[in-house]
């Protein structure tokens, strides 16, 4: 028996190595192509430089309106139950069920209908634009923050804020004081996992602000303009930089929330 | 003082029905039930954290019915205490007097005194994760009474504690009790508890109001066959009542051969049972007689040893009805009775039995 589960064991190991060795094997793969002048070179350029600059700024607008959103949404979700909740649930899915090109598509067609077109006329121009990316963005990592979210409203026990109450604090005193705080690590960490999933971005991006250089070229945006001008040295580079910024923001989360947890 | 008037509430597909009690100023009520009576659903709905389908709440004389839980001015200690662990025992304590903005020369005071009778002085700056289950139930007592709260609401909060620790937490509630003059409403399944803090006792069933009144009748005077079970009544014995007449009856108990003349009033031909505490039972003998007022039954003795006292069954015939006696070592050793002897004698006292309707 004992045998068994050591086996068991070597066996689950060995499968968590292979999945490391997995994404190791393909980020290492890259070196193949690296030319360290054509790095250097992809990575002064005017076009990357603002291509970083432009996923860090929408990402962190589409992170930041979307977590405005999910947090009360997420709150409601977990706390209450209400017409609508099920299906307010299911939803949340959505994004994850229609590929990020069909729901770029559903945007870009959601704005040629008379509604769609008078949002665009009299608010906000979003299509072949910044706030298009910032939208695309948005509606691609809300339902993720909201499943996130709810999660860590979850784990915050409902009798904290009945005591709260009964101690004399409003339901919105209640949340500030003890459910926020209580929900920080699960906060903080929907707030990196959705940024990392805003700047990672492509599909969506694409069908809504389309790929025009220096004006709406993310970087997933850019390493598929690279690759589709045949550019592998340049493509490489640029998936560096992006994997760069991505590993480092999770191991900042990881950091972060492995601090949250033994404070 | 806290009264309930007519109180329907219902919580998923449980409800509450028509619970009415009053709660007097400085006195404790406990409400028992076992698991699924209804206390949970009375205790949100005076919390205010349940929404009440009819009936009113009233605390000091005030219609608390709709009031926001914040407004009624409660001090809640639920089971699990409900300790916020992101703040220091210090922060936790004053939680109230930030949220409501009391100014320090206010609260000061009386937290103060309570932190002084509780001895938590030296736990202030502690972290809540590093406190003992004894200390964390302190903490909670004293976050929930700085408040000075018109009523207080425990809901089992000793449930988790070793045996020696609640007892000691009990005499601390009961001296903050009387020091304070506290209102006090506990919610619990154990008796030991209830009839160690509370003056009067509510027993809920099943969502029903069994029974209310002061521990003593309720202890000796079950009002119906659930309370009788729901208490523990070992001593329970079908009869009929063959007679009744100015305010008693006759009650003939066949597999006791026994007739009983006890209070009360029911029709002639009612099937009730007749019940007796085991310690209200008494040995008899040559050197003591049976008194007046007290029926017999002989069997065989089965002793079981308690420690400090011991448990007679007496097996009135084989496979028949068993009465139980608790008794001291000394009384026994007194009327020589050994395991397993026959021929001994118990006495019923009428006066100390109760009758209730067979369900």
């Amino acid at each position: 028996m004992r045998g068994c589960c050591a086996k068991g064991l070597r066996a689950s190991i060995v499968a968590a190595l292979m999945v490391l060795a997995l994404y190791v094997g393909l980020i290492v793969s890259l070196f193949w192509f690296l030319d360290p002048a054509t790095l250097k070179q992809t990575l002064l350029s005017e076009r990357t430089v603002f291509s970083v600059k432009l996923s860090l700024m929408a990402a962190t607008l589409a992170t930041v309106l979307a977590l405005l959103l999910a947090i009360p949404a997420a709150y409601a979700l977990s706390r209450y139950r209400f017409p609508g909740r099920e299906a307010a649930e299911t939803v949340l899915e959505f994004p994850i069920i229609v590929s990020p090109a069909a729901l770029g598509a559903i945007i870009l067609i959601f704005f040629n209908n008379p509604l769609g077109a008078w949002i665009q006329e009299n608010i906000v121009y979003f299509v072949f634009g910044f706030a298009g990316i910032v939208l695309a963005q948005f509606v691609t990592v809300l339902g993720l923050a909201v499943r996130m979210l709810k999660a860590a409203f979850d784990e915050v026990p409902v009798e904290l804020e009945t005591v709260a109450r009964t101690l004399g604090a409003s339901p919105r005193h209640g949340f500030f004081t003890v459910t926020l705080p209580l929900a920080k690590s699960g906060l903080i960490a929907a707030f990196i996992l959705t940024w990392a999933k805003a700047l990672g971005e492509f599909g969506a991006t694409l069908m809504v602000a389309g790929s025009m250089a220096m004006r709406t070229e993310t970087l997933p945006i850019a390493i598929f303009m690279k690759l589709s001008s045949a550019d592998i040295e340049g493509t490489v580079a640029l998936i560096l930089v992006l994997v760069t910024i991505g590993l480092t923001a999770l191991f900042t989360a990881r950091r972060i929330l492995g601090r949250a947890v033994h404070a | 003082m806290l009264e309930i008037d007519g109180l329907i509430a219902r919580a998923g597909g449980f409800r509450l029905e028509g619970v009415s009690l009053l709660v007097g100023e400085g006195e404790c009520h406990a409400v028992l039930g076992p698991s699924g009576s209804g206390k949970s659903t009375l205790l949100h709905a005076v919390l205010g954290t349940l929404e009440v389908a009819a009936g009113r709440v009233r605390l000091a004389n005030e219609d608390i019915t709709t009031l926001p839980v914040e407004r009624r001015r409660l001090g809640y200690v639920p089971q699990q205490l409900g300790l916020f662990p992101h703040l220091s025992v210090r922060d936790n304590v004053l939680y109230s007097a930030r949220a409501r903005r009391v100014p320090e020369p206010e609260y000061r005071p009386l937290l103060d005194r309570l932190v002084e009778i509780t001895g938590i002085g030296a736990l202030l700056d502690r972290s809540i994760a590093t406190l003992s289950g004894g200390e964390r139930q302190r903490v909670a007592l004293v976050r929930a009474l700085a408040a000075n709260p018109r009523l207080v609401l425990l809901d089992e909060p000793f449930t988790a504690l070793n045996e020696s620790l609640r007892r000691e937490l009990w005499w601390l509630v009961k001296d903050l009790q009387r020091e304070r003059g506290l209102t006090v409403m506990l919610v619990t399944h154990d008796l030991t508890e209830a009839f160690f803090l509370a003056d009067d006792i509510t027993v809920l069933i099943e969502g029903r109001q069994e029974q209310s009144g002061d521990k003593r009748t309720i202890f000796r005077h079950p009002a119906s066959f659930a309370v009788a079970r729901f208490l523990g009544l070992k001593n329970l014995f079908p009869a009929t009542i063959t007679a009744c007449a100015e305010g008693r009856i006759i009650a003939d108990c066949p597999s006791l051969g026994v007739t009983f003349r006890l209070s009360g009033e029911a029709p002639a031909g009612t099937p009730i049972l007749v019940g007796l505490r085991p310690e209200d039972v008494a040995l008899r003998d040559a050197e003591h007689p049976p008194r007046e007022g007290e029926r017999v039954v002989s069997g065989k003795a089965r002793i079981i040893d308690l420690g400090a006292e011991a448990v007679m069954h007496l097996e009135t015939t084989p496979g028949g009805p068993v009465v139980e006696l608790t008794a001291g070592w000394r009384t026994l050793h007194r009327f020589r009775l050994e395991d397993g002897q026959a021929g001994v004698t118990v006495a019923l006292p009428e006066t100390e039995m109760f009758w209730v309707k067979a369900s």
